[in-house]
């Protein structure tokens, strides 16, 4: 599976548990709303059948007082309650809609109650008492039983609003069961599934790292190894998702650096073996000629005419130059090829030593190190180049009978930089570049026995090593030559 | 004075003339014996019933660079060929490169020598001296 599938279907996972949790507890506040509701509900029926309870009494003992007394104020409060509670029944009506038994048993009490007006509370309210006498004879003739009837059926009504009322507070107590039930459950379906997407989360994130951090570090460990120099690496990766796909591209790159790199190395050898071929044959027939010249010259030198001995001179300073050119070659070839070994190089002695392998200084020209030049840690064989040529190219190419030749070096924080002046010739600044291309030189070959590879050298060494050369210069106003040298 | 035998084992005409005419500066009585390659001076030193017969080299300078067999292949057949493995050998060669140098030395030669073979040329002076040394050293 592809990474990015997986981190998605991973939080989606999660998101989904959570969403879970989110029902959960919105299906619960539903509830809770619900039985919020109910128990508004409830309470007013307690509250409006209390109340009708109440207007009852107040209604029987109203009428049974106007019997008795004759009192109108008494049939007052008779006649206000039985009005409240026509609303109140209607109310009641409405609040237990919902509710079969409980409308059932307010319709018994309705009935109830009508038969209750109807036969006692209508025909007492009818009575016109006797002031006078509290024993009135528009009373019914069994009055005793009628009160005792009345007030049988009033107990009835009473009794069955007990009954509703009880049923009432039974079904809250039902409710609230079922209520606290739920809640426990949804605290517990919320921590658990809570819990649940936590641990999903952290376990998925962990894989997911573990998976995608080890792959990585074993490409890092392979970049490293190709830093370091061993191309031959490879990653294992089986899978199919982006980073085995970037581990193929690394594998396949790793492999071509590697062929590369391996050609480089079998042409660096085919090199090596052609500039000795080069070195052997091509110089062994060049000194072959100069042999014989020699024998010539030795055994028979009194013998030759005039002309032919200079021809044969001329022949030597051919062989000569050929004998230059090769080794220009050669010494090109192999620059940046050589043993690369680090040393302290104190460059005041370099100085001396380049000095001791070129030829005499000619009179007139000298030669001075201009400041106390550093020690470096680093590879002689290209320094002691670098000075040689630039060195015999200011003393060979000097035109003046008098002139200095200066060498000195300045501290930059990160590199030095040498410098070799001259007050000989100078050089125009068109022919600045073409100096530096090998078998350049600016002096006809026959007036001046020049190779033109010094130079070619010192720009090949400077260019491996990504150093710097600079010139400086003006026909006739001497040059200055500068390089830079990396300090570590 | 003892005639010296020399095996000059040369591909090129030309250094065998200069190491003949070097030779003949030296105030000594030789014989030399020429091979053009390995094979031959193989076959040179065959044609000697034995080690003390008067035509066996006294000494050899053998050349690297040779066609068919080259100075090195020379040198490893005569030091595991136990009648000839004593014989005293040179190298003469136009090769200054260190891995040729090594590969020659490690057969035990007497000397290294950079061509031309003259006596102002610094690595033949010693080869010289100690050539002549080791033909006194027969007489």
């Amino acid at each position: 599976m592809k990474i990015s599938n997986l981190i998605f279907f991973s939080i989606f996972f999660i998101l989904l548990l959570f969403s879970i949790t989110t029902y959960v507890n919105y299906t619960q506040s539903e509830e809770v709303r619900d039985n919020a509701a109910f128990l508004s509900t409830s309470s007013e029926i307690v509250k409006q059948t209390n109340r009708f309870q109440r207007n009852t009494l107040y209604m029987e003992r109203g009428l049974r007082g106007y019997v008795l007394t004759g009192e109108d104020y008494l049939l007052q409060s008779y006649d206000s309650a039985i009005i409240e509670n026509d609303v109140l029944l209607s109310e009641l009506a409405t609040l237990t809609v919902n509710n079969p038994t409980q409308l059932q048993k307010l319709v018994k009490v309705k009935a109830v109650y009508n038969s209750w007006i109807n036969k006692f509370a209508n025909p007492l309210r009818a009575i016109k008492p006797d002031t006078n006498n509290a024993r009135n004879n528009s009373l019914p003739a069994n009055y005793q039983q009628f009160l005792r009837d009345e007030e049988n059926l009033n107990k009835i009504i009473q009794k069955e609003f007990r009954e509703l009322l009880n049923v009432e507070y039974a079904n809250r107590a039902k409710r609230s069961a079922i209520l606290q039930k739920s809640e426990q459950q949804t605290k517990v379906i919320s921590i658990l599934l809570t819990g649940l997407s936590i641990v999903v989360g952290v376990v998925i994130a962990l894989l997911l790292a573990r998976h995608i951090s080890k792959r990585i570090l074993n490409m890092v460990a392979m970049a490293n190894s190709i830093r370091y120099g061993n191309y031959k690496v490879q990653v294992e990766d089986e899978g199919d998702d982006e980073l085995s796909e970037l581990t193929r591209s690394l594998n396949h790159m790793a492999k071509t650096l590697e062929e590369n790199i391996s050609l480089l190395q079998r042409k660096n050898v085919e090199l090596d073996q052609f500039a000795h071929v080069v070195s052997h044959d091509l110089k062994a027939p060049l000194r072959g000629i100069g042999n014989v010249i020699s024998w010539i010259e030795e055994d028979h030198g009194y013998e030759l005419p005039e002309k032919v001995s200079e021809y044969l001179q001329l022949i030597k300073g051919r062989i000569n130059r050929s004998e230059n050119l090769i080794q220009g070659l050669l010494t090109y070839a192999r620059v940046g090829r050589e043993e690369q070994v680090k040393e302290d190089v104190d460059l005041n002695l370099l100085i001396t030593d380049v000095l001791e392998s070129l030829p005499p200084v000619r009179t007139g020209l000298v030669v001075r190190v201009e400041n106390l030049l550093p020690t470096i840690y680093t590879n002689r064989l290209p320094l002691l180049q670098i000075f040689t040529n630039l060195i015999s190219n200011a003393v060979k190419y000097h035109d003046k009978p008098e002139g200095k030749i200066s060498i000195y070096s300045k501290d930059h924080s990160s590199h030095y930089q040498f410098f070799v002046e001259d007050d000989g010739p100078g050089i125009g600044k068109g022919y600045y570049k073409k100096i530096f291309e090998i078998f350049q030189t600016l002096q006809e070959r026959d007036s001046f026995e020049s190779t033109g590879v010094g130079l070619a050298i010192i720009k090949k060494i400077l260019d491996d090593r990504k150093e710097q050369i600079n010139i400086n210069s003006e026909p006739g106003k001497g040059a200055v030559f500068s390089f830079t040298w990396t300090k570590f | 004075m003892k005639v010296i035998n020399i095996l000059l084992v040369e591909d090129d005409e030309l250094d065998t003339i200069d190491i003949k005419r070097s030779l003949d500066k030296m105030n000594i009585l030789y014989k030399l014996h020429v091979a053009k390659n390995g094979e031959e001076a193989i076959a040179l030193l065959k044609s000697c019933p034995d080690t003390s017969s008067p035509t066996f080299p006294n000494i050899a300078i053998i050349d690297i660079n040779m066609p068919r067999m080259n100075g090195l292949e020379f040198l490893s057949v005569i030091r595991s060929t136990e009648e000839w493995k004593n014989l005293k050998s040179f190298v003469l060669t136009t090769s200054a490169e260190k891995v040729d140098r090594e590969a020659a030395e490690k057969f035990g030669i007497s000397g290294y020598i950079v061509k031309p073979l003259k006596l102002n040329n610094p690595s033949s002076i010693d080869a010289f001296n100690l050539m002549i040394d080791l033909m006194n050293m027969k007489d």
